[in-house]
């Protein structure tokens, strides 16, 4: 059969090649390898592992960052939230879900990098420098219809505080559930709850100033 | 919900989003829908919301740059890379050696009491004790002991080589000093190789044999390093 997953396409051929690297059981598809294996093929130090895992999981992890540090600095941010998966996975003792652990340290990185930074603030709605900072930003590409929304509400969250943005990142654009959100946060569902309607109302505050209505948004 | 004055319905949002998501209990989001059906700000509020929610739903998980594979790859390599491979100097095999004679040398000496008897040595053999052990774990240990020493001593040979090289280029004076300070360091082999035959069932003799080793081995990337000006102990200019 052949290797066929969502991500081929965009993975290139050095992931196909790494992912058929693995040792498969047999009969088991080679894109059917479930987290377990590949989290077994990995402590096992098998070839081509730990390039399978980053291409299932590098979007994920390259989104968080992004939108939580800015584009500036996402890969940096990606990068060492894989070095810290890689580093632990084999005290990993799957006690949560790979994706909810791989989240967990993304955000520790993508959290401690804006600690660090914290004298170049990225921007928040709190900051002055909000506005000239975003507009400083390199537009992604020219945009029309939908995708003029996609931007103006990746704009909007990037002028989020931090906590707000990364707890809406994690529900409403990752899609995680609040008690997986608290596990990864170190806090109560209901603080993750909470925070969320607050970062909504936050959101739709700034959405709202920029003139973007419910009927743009469900057009888009 | 019902009573509130619709011009406080913005105080509401987080409200309103609890709403959307079904996180309100039963009683208090009927209330909602009861008050949204007589307040267009709330219903216009309810609409914004679950569209911003079904737009972010929306937006794409970004591709990384290439470079990012390879940057974490090249880390990580760093990283699995055994600790003493950032000693290497002088092509590699000459710390390394001795780390891992030291680890092993550590292993043995937890091993002693139940060391079995040991076999002959060889003349001009490298290893001091190598002995034949029944037990797996230890005869693993002391293969792996064998191997280090091996590596050592090639890694002594090729400092000795790049010496060779290198002493032509010092003076008289230097070179003499050297060769002085190389036969100690010998005479400090020998004898700690002899003392470790002599008492295989002890670890001290091989203690002392790895750190004459390291010695020599130190010394000699020094001196190949830094010249015949090169003084032991002096910081690296």
């Amino acid at each position: 059969m052949a290797v066929k997953s969502p991500h081929t396409t965009m993975v290139g051929v050095s992931a196909v090649r790494a992912i058929e690297g693995l040792l498969v059981p047999a009969g088991a598809t080679r894109a059917a390898l479930d987290d377990a294996e590949l989290i077994a093929a990995v402590k096992r130090s098998d070839p081509g592992s730990r390039e399978a895992l980053y291409h299932r999981y590098k979007r994920r992890v390259y989104g968080l960052a992004l939108r939580i540090v800015g584009p500036s600095d996402a890969e940096e941010v990606a990068q060492e939230a894989f070095i810290r998966i890689f580093r632990g996975l084999p005290k990993f003792r799957g006690d949560a879900a790979l994706s909810t652990w791989i989240y967990r340290l993304a955000v520790n990185a993508a959290l401690s990098h804006r600690t660090r930074r914290a004298g170049a603030r990225l921007p928040t709605v709190d900051d002055p420098q909000a506005d000239r900072t975003i507009e400083a930003q390199p537009a992604a590409e020219p945009v029309q219809g939908d995708a003029v929304l996609r931007a103006r509400l990746e704009r909007a969250l990037v002028r989020l505080p931090t906590g707000y943005r990364t707890v809406i990142v994690l529900h409403d654009v990752e899609g995680l559930e609040h008690e997986e959100i608290a596990s990864i946060l170190s806090c109560h569902v209901g603080t993750s709850k909470s925070q969320l309607h607050k970062a909504r109302a936050r959101l739709r505050e700034i959405l709202a100033a920029e003139g973007i209505t419910a009927s743009a948004l469900e057009s888009g | 919900m019902a009573t509130r004055d619709p011009q406080d319905c913005r105080q509401s949002t987080t409200t309103l989003s609890a709403f959307v998501d079904g996180d309100l209990p039963a009683t208090e989001a009927q209330a909602v829908r009861a008050h949204a059906s007589a307040c267009p700000r709330c219903t216009i509020s309810i609409a914004e919301l679950a569209a911003m929610v079904t737009a972010a739903r929306r937006l794409e998980r970004p591709e990384p740059p290439p470079s990012l594979w390879p940057a974490v790859e090249g880390a990580m390599a760093r990283h699995d890379r055994p600790w003493w491979m950032s000693l290497r100097l002088f092509g590699g095999g000459a710390l390394a050696g001795a780390a891992a004679v030291s680890v092993v040398a550590l292993g043995l000496a937890s091993w002693r009491t139940h060391r079995a008897a040991p076999a002959a040595v060889a003349p001009g053999a490298a290893l001091a004790v190598v002995t034949v052990s029944a037990d797996p774990l230890l005869a693993e240990a002391e293969a792996e002991f064998a191997r280090a020493a091996t590596t050592y001593e090639r890694s002594i040979e090729k400092l000795r080589a790049l010496l060779a090289r290198e002493e032509p280029r010092w003076s008289p004076v230097e070179r003499a000093r050297c060769e002085e300070r190389l036969a100690q360091l010998d005479e400090a082999i020998a004898s700690s190789r002899e003392l470790a035959h002599r008492t295989p069932g002890d670890s001290v003799g091989n203690e002392q044999l790895f750190a004459a080793y390291q010695q020599k081995i130190t010394f000699l990337a020094e001196a190949v390093h830094r010249g015949g000006t090169f003084r032991e102990g002096e910081p690296p200019r």
